[in-house]
Order: structure tokens, then C-alpha cells, then sequence
């Protein structure tokens, strides 16, 4: 069980620092955004375990990272998403998104079927949701310290 | 207060401008550019610093002698590839004005400076194959299907990185890119190389997924960027669509029935 959970944490941080190197971020973030990875998807996967669905599991977890890379960004001078974006990686419903384009492309070619239409909404709302739940969880910290600071007259 | 003459506010606002487009070409995050124009400003001693951004362009006023003077100027913006190295330059530039006494010709100077840093292309090759290849491993394949979404990723991030050194357009570069990514693993499923080559894929094309436009459009519009986020969105989307009609074109070449 735990061995499990470490030898997923490991293959969750291998993609967190690749794409970490596609978006050029500089090289002593490296380690962070692996160990971002490595925590996002751990939490997920705990979460998940613990019977929640997978759009709140993947809402807690980036909700996690905000907070944790909060921290990494004060400490050194650096913009909170080179820290977040690819600890999400390991979450983002790729494969979700392209089966709901697919389909799409599919109904037009090989005319509509209810089955087809199922699809599409299936992998479509998960696709929608679960970003949707990323992008929330990670601006929750920031959202937090927004006030309305401007007199409304 | 001592007076900025108009050419002096002319000179900061487009100083201020020059690093706000840099920071929006590369993908930094809407508050991000609109909080650092504000703190060059601060620092370069203007007054106040409005921005307005749309997807394309960015519009900037400048005021300053008690709100009495003001500079507008727009720029348009040509979005590149995503450049993380670049928005933590121009951030610690920001930084290092605050601190410093320095004055408009250091962020002329310093913004002249920065130049783009990559990774070694053999690294960031191997790395994206290996990642593709993780991800195939948590959704739960064999090794065969392990090791040919290692080679279709790795030879599709090749293609990208070849294409994207020919400056094409990201959606043709995606487009070509998913082509052989899906070639190289719908091969592996012809020859029966794994028992689970529908992951081999899926995951052989992740390395695809518009991750940042799409949290990037989700963090500006609940940050209250409304426009910025659909522009993301309408980017995100069309890149997805270009990902999944070279997915489309190999499996129909190889007379797949897809995943």
C-alpha cells in the first residue's frame, strides 16, 4: 500500500519536472516542481481513496499546491505559477479532452448515435470540471488575499 | 514632488510596456503583468499605471504630476511558444528596480538582455518520453505499451522541437506533431506489440495538452480578467482541436478504429 503510493508519487514527479523543462522554468525550480508533482498527485490519489469523487479529489489536491507553492514563491523570487503549473500536470484530463474532440470529429464523419452523444458529454463535462477545479483549487490562495480595498462611491 | 517632463513619462511608459508584452507573449498570468507594471511604475516614479489587456494587445496609460499628466500607448502581442525563464527575468528586474536606485535606461537595458534559456533538446526529449511513458504506467499499462509511448513521445517531441525551430504556427506545429506521435503508436497496436495499446495512445499524445493556456484562462477569469480568460480558452480549445485532427488523419492513414 505505501509502496505503492512512493512508487506513484515518483512516476507522477517524472512528468511534473518534463514538462517543468518544455516551459523553460529556471533550473533551481526543477526540484520543486517535481516535488509539486509528486504531492499533487499523492493527495489526489489519497483523496480518491477516501470515496471522494475525482473532480473534488483533483480540487483538494491543486488546492494543496496553491498553498504549499504560496510558500516556495515567498521564499525565493519567483511567480507562483512556474512552481504550480506543472505540479498539475499529473491531473490535467489530456485524455478526457481529446476523446471528447474525437467524438465530435466522429458524429460529423460517421453520422450521430446516441451512444456517440454519450460520449461526448461524458469526456466533455469531465474535461470541463475537473479544469475547472484545477484552476479554482490553485487561485483559491490568491483569491483569498483579494479585497475589495477601493472606496464605492 | 519634483515634475517628470512629458518626454521623461514617454520614455518610463514605454519602458513599462516593453516589459509588460514580454511577460504576456510568454504565458505569465494576467494579474502578474498587470501587478508588475504597476510596481515598475511605483518605482520608476510615475503616479499611477492603468492597463488594459486584451488577448492581442496591451493598452497602458501612465499618470503622473498629481494625475495632472498622462501617456497612453498600445502594443500588439504575438504569442510564442510558453518561455517560464523569461516572466522570472522580467520579475526579478522588477525586483532589482525596488531596490536599487536605478532609473528607465537599466530596464531598457536589462529587458535588451534576456535572452531565452533552454534545456539541452536531448534532455528535454528524453524527459517527455520518459513523463509520456509515466503517465501511461498510472493509467495503468503493461511494459510493452511502456516503452512505446517512450519512443512515439520522445520522436514526437522531436518533430515539435524541429518544427518549432522553423517558427510554424503552434497549431500546425501540434497538428504534425500528434500525427506522429498517433503513427508511431497505432503501429505498435497493428503488430501487436502490448496488450493495452489503447493507453499507448492516449498517453503517447499527452505531451500535447494545452495545460497552461487552460489553468492560465481559468486563473484570469476568477481573478476578474473576463477577456483574457476566453482569449486563453479560444486558444486552449483550438489547440486541442488541431491535436485531435492529427490524431484523426494517423488513425484513418493506419485504418484505425481510435481509442
Amino acid at each position: 500500500m505505501i509502496s505503492e503510493y512512493i512508487l506513484n508519487a515518483i512516476f507522477a514527479a517524472i512528468p511534473a519536472l518534463g514538462f517543468a523543462m518544455v516551459f523553460n522554468v529556471p533550473k533551481h525550480t526543477l526540484i520543486y516542481c517535481a516535488f509539486g508533482g509528486a504531492i499533487t498527485y499523492t493527495a489526489r490519489v489519497a483523496f480518491q481513496d477516501m470515496d471522494i469523487p475525482l473532480e473534488l479529489a483533483t480540487f483538494l489536491a491543486s488546492t494543496i499546491i496553491g498553498i504549499v507553492a504560496l510558500y516556495w514563491s515567498k521564499q525565493f523570487v519567483i511567480p507562483r505559477p512556474v512552481y504550480t503549473i506543472p505540479a498539475i500536470i499529473p491531473l490535467l484530463p489530456g485524455t478526457y479532452a481529446f476523446t471528447a474532440i474525437i467524438n465530435l470529429i466522429d458524429m460529423n464523419a460517421h453520422g450521430v448515435t446516441p451512444e456517440l452523444i454519450n460520449l461526448f458529454i461524458e469526456n466533455g463535462l469531465k474535461t470541463i470540471i475537473i479544469l475547472g477545479g484545477i484552476g479554482l483549487g490553485l487561485a483559491l490562495p490568491s483569491l483569498y488575499s483579494i479585497r475589495y480595498t477601493r472606496p464605492i462611491t | 514632488m519634483n515634475k517628470i517632463t512629458y518626454e521623461e513619462q514617454t520614455k518610463i511608459t514605454r519602458a513599462i510596456i516593453k516589459a509588460a508584452v514580454l511577460m504576456l507573449e510568454f504565458g505569465a498570468e494576467s494579474r502578474l503583468i498587470e501587478l508588475t507594471a504597476q510596481r515598475l511604475g511605483n518605482a520608476l516614479g510615475v503616479d499611477s499605471v492603468e492597463v488594459s489587456l486584451i488577448p492581442s494587445a496591451i493598452v497602458l496609460s501612465t499618470l503622473s504630476n498629481n494625475q495632472t499628466q498622462s501617456v497612453t500607448t498600445t502594443r500588439r502581442a504575438h504569442h510564442k511558444p510558453i518561455n517560464m525563464s523569461i516572466v522570472c527575468d522580467v520579475q526579478k528586474m522588477c525586483h532589482d528596480l525596488e531596490k536599487g536606485n536605478h532609473n528607465v535606461d537599466f530596464v531598457f537595458n536589462t529587458i535588451k538582455g534576456i535572452q531565452p534559456k533552454y534545456y539541452n533538446r536531448w534532455l528535454v526529449i528524453f524527459m517527455v518520453g520518459l513523463s509520456c511513458a509515466s503517465f501511461a504506467y498510472l493509467t495503468g499499462s503493461d511494459l510493452q505499451a511502456f516503452f512505446v509511448t517512450f519512443v512515439a513521445s520522445s520522436l514526437a517531441m522531436f518533430t515539435r522541437q524541429e518544427l518549432a525551430k522553423r517558427k510554424f504556427v503552434l497549431i500546425l506545429t501540434f497538428m504534425f506533431t500528434a500525427f506522429v506521435a498517433t503513427i508511431i503508436s497505432g503501429l505498435s497496436q497493428i503488430y501487436n506489440l502490448s496488450s493495452t495499446p489503447n493507453i499507448a495512445l492516449s498517453s503517447s499524445v499527452i505531451l500535447l495538452a494545452p495545460g497552461f493556456p487552460f489553468v492560465n484562462s481559468v486563473l484570469d477569469a476568477v481573478k476578474g480578467y473576463l477577456a483574457m480568460g476566453w482569449g486563453r480558452w479560444m486558444q486552449a480549445v483550438l489547440l486541442t482541436v488541431a491535436t485531435s485532427l492529427g490524431i484523426i488523419l494517423a488513425l484513418a492513414l493506419l485504418s484505425l478504429k481510435g481509442w
